[in-house]
């Protein structure tokens, strides 16, 4: 696909990933503009719903970042978002969400690099899948 | 007073929720008192002209989703002739369990023009995906359930029928509807149009199984554990959608022992039922380990065909064709 640009929706927590992508821009880290950064407050805030709303509101692919397990601010936060990361995985291929387009990471605070490194890996992936389209458009445009 | 006039179809779906209709037994001839089916082609035989030669009908009851394109000139051509239409069923509601076609590509293709092996019968063309009528045809009002449990389903055609005459039917409907529809009902006004015959909370409010904590390790398909009687059957490891389905069954099928399927759709407050499940089935896991956790994930089976049993067409989030402007799909409000 020609000229594509991947809309990347982050869910990035407010105590380490959020730091961490404020710091990559201040190290002045090349990364790619095709990232819309949410902050929320913790990993575990970002329910299932979030993520298939991104998805039907024409995000390209969605990241949560949290911090690594054990230093979740909230004390486990980081764990329920991990708990529910395995079955949305499994719904999301179902409805035919390709795997690369969600992704948990642990970025800590002191990770710019790791975060910078991350939203340019995850903008390339998801360019070479091309756009998301969902089953049901790609069923009506197939038949009509 | 004239007799109202009823329309009753099903379209792609099984006769059940016109079964429910006959369910109501003697009642169904106190409807007949005041009112003229005209139209009831699994009953009558009755042809589509009959349907022009009566007039418009005061109230359509449609069954099931549209699959073909005979579906869609059917509901479009009760549209064009009724008053009132209420979508009865999971089918007519939300799309139904005929819906999950689409969850396996290529199970919808069309193959228009193909005739049986004698030549007389032409099948009907094939939709790209199949929908609810509301996502073709202005519907108002829905009584889901698959099927609709007899006495919502009959205060919903009572109260639609005889709104504002008939006092003790009326009153009787209405206890059984949620406040809002019937306080307009009982005022003899038209409930909003949108509205769902059926409550507002979770099925989780009705049941009487009692909620304790819910932790569980494994998770098991109804058939390999036979459950305890009282308590929660999420809790035990059984995949119960009560939490994100709209009651108004009065919790009967978990009262049995069966998991809620969720055929009466989410809750208002609930965004997208397989999220809400996802969401809730992981919090009962009770081990941190990513290996583990993965191992449980992995035992599951066809999670869309579960918690997208009845509702894929119309309240999945990643399915629903025109989920941004589908503004007549029931509780978009």
């Amino acid at each position: 696909m020609k000229g594509f640009e991947p809309k990347l929706i982050a869910f990035l927590c407010n105590w380490c990933s959020y730091v961490a992508a404020d710091a990559a821009g201040v190290a002045r880290f090349v990364q790619k503009p095709n990232v819309r950064v949410i902050r929320v407050f913790c990993s575990g805030m970002v329910d299932p719903s979030y993520v298939i709303k991104a998805f039907a509101s024409g995000a390209d692919g969605v990241l949560v970042a949290g911090c690594h397990p054990g230093d979740c601010h909230y004390l486990a936060g980081n764990i329920k978002a991990l708990r529910r990361s395995f079955l949305l995985r499994k719904l999301l291929a179902e409805l035919g969400v390709d795997q690369q387009r969600f992704r948990l990471e642990w970025i800590a605070a002191s990770e710019s690099p790791l975060y910078a490194k991350v939203v340019n890996e995850m903008v390339e992936e998801i360019r070479n899948l091309g756009p998301f389209i969902s089953k049901a458009k790609k069923l009506s445009k197939g038949g009509a | 007073m004239p007799k109202k006039k009823l329309a009753i179809y099903t379209a792609t779906g099984c006769p059940a929720c016109e079964n429910t209709l006959l369910d109501i037994n003697y009642d169904m001839v106190s409807l007949t008192s005041n009112t003229d089916i005209v139209f009831w082609p699994y009953l009558q035989g009755s042809e589509w002209e009959t349907l022009d030669e009566y007039g418009p009908v005061d109230l359509c009851i449609l069954a099931g989703a549209v699959r073909t394109e005979a579906d869609r000139n059917a509901v479009i051509r009760l549209r064009s002739s009724s008053r009132l239409m209420l979508a009865i069923g999971s089918c007519a509601c939300f799309g139904g369990l005929p819906a999950l076609c689409d969850l396996s590509a290529g199970m919808s293709d069309s193959r228009p023009g193909d005739t049986d092996s004698g030549n007389k019968y032409l099948l009907p063309k094939m939709e790209p995906t199949v929908c609810a009528p509301c996502q073709i045809v202005n519907i108002d009002y829905f009584t889901p359930g698959c099927p609709p449990t007899r006495d919502l389903l009959w205060s919903a055609i009572q109260s639609l029928l005889s709104l504002g005459a008939n006092t003790p039917k009326i009153a009787f409907a209405a206890s059984r509807l949620p406040q809002a529809i019937a306080d307009s009902v009982t005022a003899g006004i038209l409930p909003r149009p949108g509205s769902i015959f059926a409550g507002e909370k979770a099925v989780c409010a009705t049941c009487s199984r009692t909620k304790e904590e819910k932790k569980f390790d494994a998770f098991f398909r109804t058939h390999q554990i036979d459950p305890a009687s009282g308590r929660c059957l999420l809790e035990q490891g059984i995949l119960c959608q009560g939490l994100a389905t709209r009651e108004g069954c009065g919790g009967i099928c978990t009262a049995a022992g069966a998991p809620c399927r969720g055929c009466f759709g989410r809750t208002e407050k609930v965004f997208d039922p397989g999220a809400k499940m996802v969401s809730a089935v992981s919090s009962t896991f009770n081990s941190t380990d990513p290996k583990e956790l993965k191992n449980v994930a992995d035992s599951f089976v066809d999670l869309a065909g579960t918690f997208y049993r009845y509702t894929l067409a119309t309240q999945c989030a990643l399915m629903a064709p025109n989920s941004e402007d589908s503004n007549n799909a029931p509780d978009n409000s």
